[in-house]
């Protein structure tokens, strides 16, 4: 290769990189055999692989460390409980799980696994399945974090209407105000104070009604 | 006799010492003796034990008593309907706590040696300490977000006004503890047998207290299975218990479990020494290696005769109180916030009249025997 090409290459690679982003991979197997495989498989795409053959010893201290996008686990490992657990007990940021499986029945398994929530079960671990597969994983995680921050945010919005909506009814019976009177008041307020409406209304709920 | 609908099973179970009932009836002819042709699948972890059971790879598995409510709520799972027809043991956990640890609360605590069970509050020091030092907090280590080990170290703590806020909670597999011990990972963990004995035995680690200094008596694990397959097999199911019963019983006599330990030893199993499983089955805990260990005569717990030969009560049941004591526990431990729990939950869950149906038939299969045996 001359050397106008190769650097023609490099930056070509650079350009590659910029329009697709790294996805790291902690890899939880403790077949090296199979770990080497999926690696290779796995070349020059945007997943990096960080292998843990040995995963009991530092399972937790690496998930913190690597922060990776996703974790690639075999079904069998005994370290499924504790990524079940980072999610529950552990208040943990979610991260998509893919498993794999020896076992032939796998999609019965896979149709019982929560769907969108984590795990997906890749039957093995097949060069030309594998990147497919993990493109799904992280794409369907991002769409179900997407909607549960949604129902979040709509569920807090409910909230502070309804914050609003009694701090106002209380400012209309005990200062004799009109609707449109009393929301121009508190609205001002948070203006004035740089708050948020709905903190305002907090305040004046628990204002109100000790007076 | 009873006709299985099903006659060829597969049952999960996880390698400890309370999983003594499946393997005795596998190994003592039980299961034969009611038709059954069972296969014991050994599992690594609780949560795929779970996801196999759903997908009806297994037809039934021994469970943490809290696992069935879980499936039905889906707490960390798809919401999948879950019953236990039979509790399978009593107690039989314990928090054991490293060396390390055991040198700090004696050294904090101005102590030569501590007494057993320990009290919580001598915790209080060391993380006080620790707070003051710019230490890292304790970490405890437990084998399941939905299990008694979890709340049962929750109250231990709380008996001392320890939240969960001075120390870290984790879980860690049964498997590895005593090396996340040895390698100060973890600092204390709450676990099943063998691996508090394994622990003291090689010189590691503490084991404070037991789970009946904790709790008295509460179901420890029970059989899980789905309701759609007792739905559709109910004479299996109650074979299924019979002969699950059966090894229950058997397992009430002390040189019985003698014997239970022997067979749980074997790799197939436990893969485990003898003697560190036989101990919590004979009733004695294991505590340090330069210490005597304490008589627990409940330690693990099987089964145990009525003095009323007409009462119908038995630890196996799976009462509908302990059930909902499950539940409270798991209230207070914030795992059901934001949940809607169906006021017949623990019904649905919990099936007295499934084991009681089996009782009947037990009950029978004996008086026949004896008939047979003149």
């Amino acid at each position: 290769m001359a050397w106008k090409d190769s650097l023609q290459y490099t930056s070509s690679l650079k350009q590659q990189k910029n329009v697709i982003p790294e996805l790291r991979i902690l890899l939880i197997d403790e077949n090296r055999q199979r770990a080497e495989s999926l690696t290779s498989a796995l070349n020059n795409s945007r997943y990096k692989i960080n292998h843990l053959a040995n995963p009991d010893m530092s399972l937790l201290k690496q998930v913190d460390e690597i922060q990776p996008d996703i974790i690639v686990i075999d079904i069998e490992s005994p370290s499924r409980d504790i990524l079940e657990s980072l999610s529950t007990i552990s208040h943990y940021n979610p991260k998509p799980i893919v498993m794999f499986s020896g076992e032939k029945d796998t999609d019965t398994i896979n149709q019982y696994i929560e769907s969108g929530v984590s795990a997906y079960v890749v039957g093995d671990l097949q060069a030309d399945r594998v990147k497919p597969i993990l493109d799904a994983a992280v794409a369907r995680f991002r769409e179900f974090q997407k909607l549960k921050v949604e129902l979040s945010d709509t569920k807090q919005q409910l909230a502070s209407r309804n914050l609003i909506d009694q701090a106002k009814r209380l400012l209309m019976k005990k200062r004799n105000l009109s609707e449109d009177d009393a929301f121009k008041a508190m609205r001002k307020t948070a203006m004035d104070t740089g708050q948020k409406l709905d903190d305002v209304a907090k305040t004046l709920i628990s204002f109100l009604n000790t007076i | 006799m009873i006709e299985p609908e099903q006659t060829d099973l597969i049952l999960g179970f996880i390698p400890l010492t309370d999983s003594a009932p499946l393997i005795v009836a596998k190994e003592m002819g039980f299961f034969s003796q009611w038709g059954l042709n069972v296969k014991l699948q050994k599992q690594n972890s609780w949560a795929t034990l779970r996801d196999k059971l759903h997908a009806g790879l297994l037809d039934a598995t021994q469970m943490l008593a809290p696992m069935p409510l879980a499936s039905s709520l889906g707490l960390g799972c798809a919401k999948v309907q879950v019953i236990t027809p039979l509790v399978l043991s009593l107690n039989g956990n314990a928090i054991t706590l490293s060396e390390k640890l055991h040198q700090e609360i004696l050294q904090e605590n101005n102590l030569a040696h501590v007494t057993l069970p320990l009290a919580a509050y001598l915790l209080q020091k060391v993380i006080n300490v620790r707070k003051i030092r710019k230490r890292p907090k304790l970490r405890f280590a437990t084998v399941f977000p939905y299990s008694c080990h979890y709340y049962q170290l929750r109250d231990w703590l709380s008996s001392a006004n320890i939240s969960e806020e001075d120390l870290d909670i984790v879980v860690v597999p049964p498997v590895n503890m005593v090396a996340f011990l040895q390698s100060g990972e973890i600092d204390g963990c709450c676990v099943g047998g063998p691996w508090n004995a394994k622990a003291v035995r090689a010189g590691i680690g503490l084991t404070a207290l037991t789970s009946f200094d904790i709790w008295q008596d509460s179901p420890e694990k029970v059989l899980g299975l789905l309701a759609s397959f007792q739905q559709a097999k109910p004479n299996t199911v109650i074979a299924l218990s019979a002969a699950l019963k059966q090894a229950c019983i058997w397992l009430e006599s002390i040189p019985n479990r003698f014997e239970a330990a022997r067979l749980l030893s074997s790799d197939q199993y436990l893969d485990a020494s003898v003697d560190v499983i036989a101990p919590s089955l004979i009733g004695s805990c294991l505590t340090h290696i330069t210490m005597p260990p304490r008589a627990i005569p409940s330690y693990n717990q099987f089964s145990k005769s009525t003095k009323n030969a007409a009462s119908t009560s038995s630890i196996n049941v799976p009462e509908y109180i302990r059930g909902e004591w499950l539940i409270s526990q798991m209230k207070n431990a914030g795992q059901l916030k934001d949940i809607d729990v169906p006021a017949d939950l623990v019904r649905t869950v919990f099936r007295p009249d499934i084991y009681h149906q089996m009782r009947l038939k037990l009950e029978d299969q004996s008086v026949q025997f004896f008939r047979r045996s003149g």
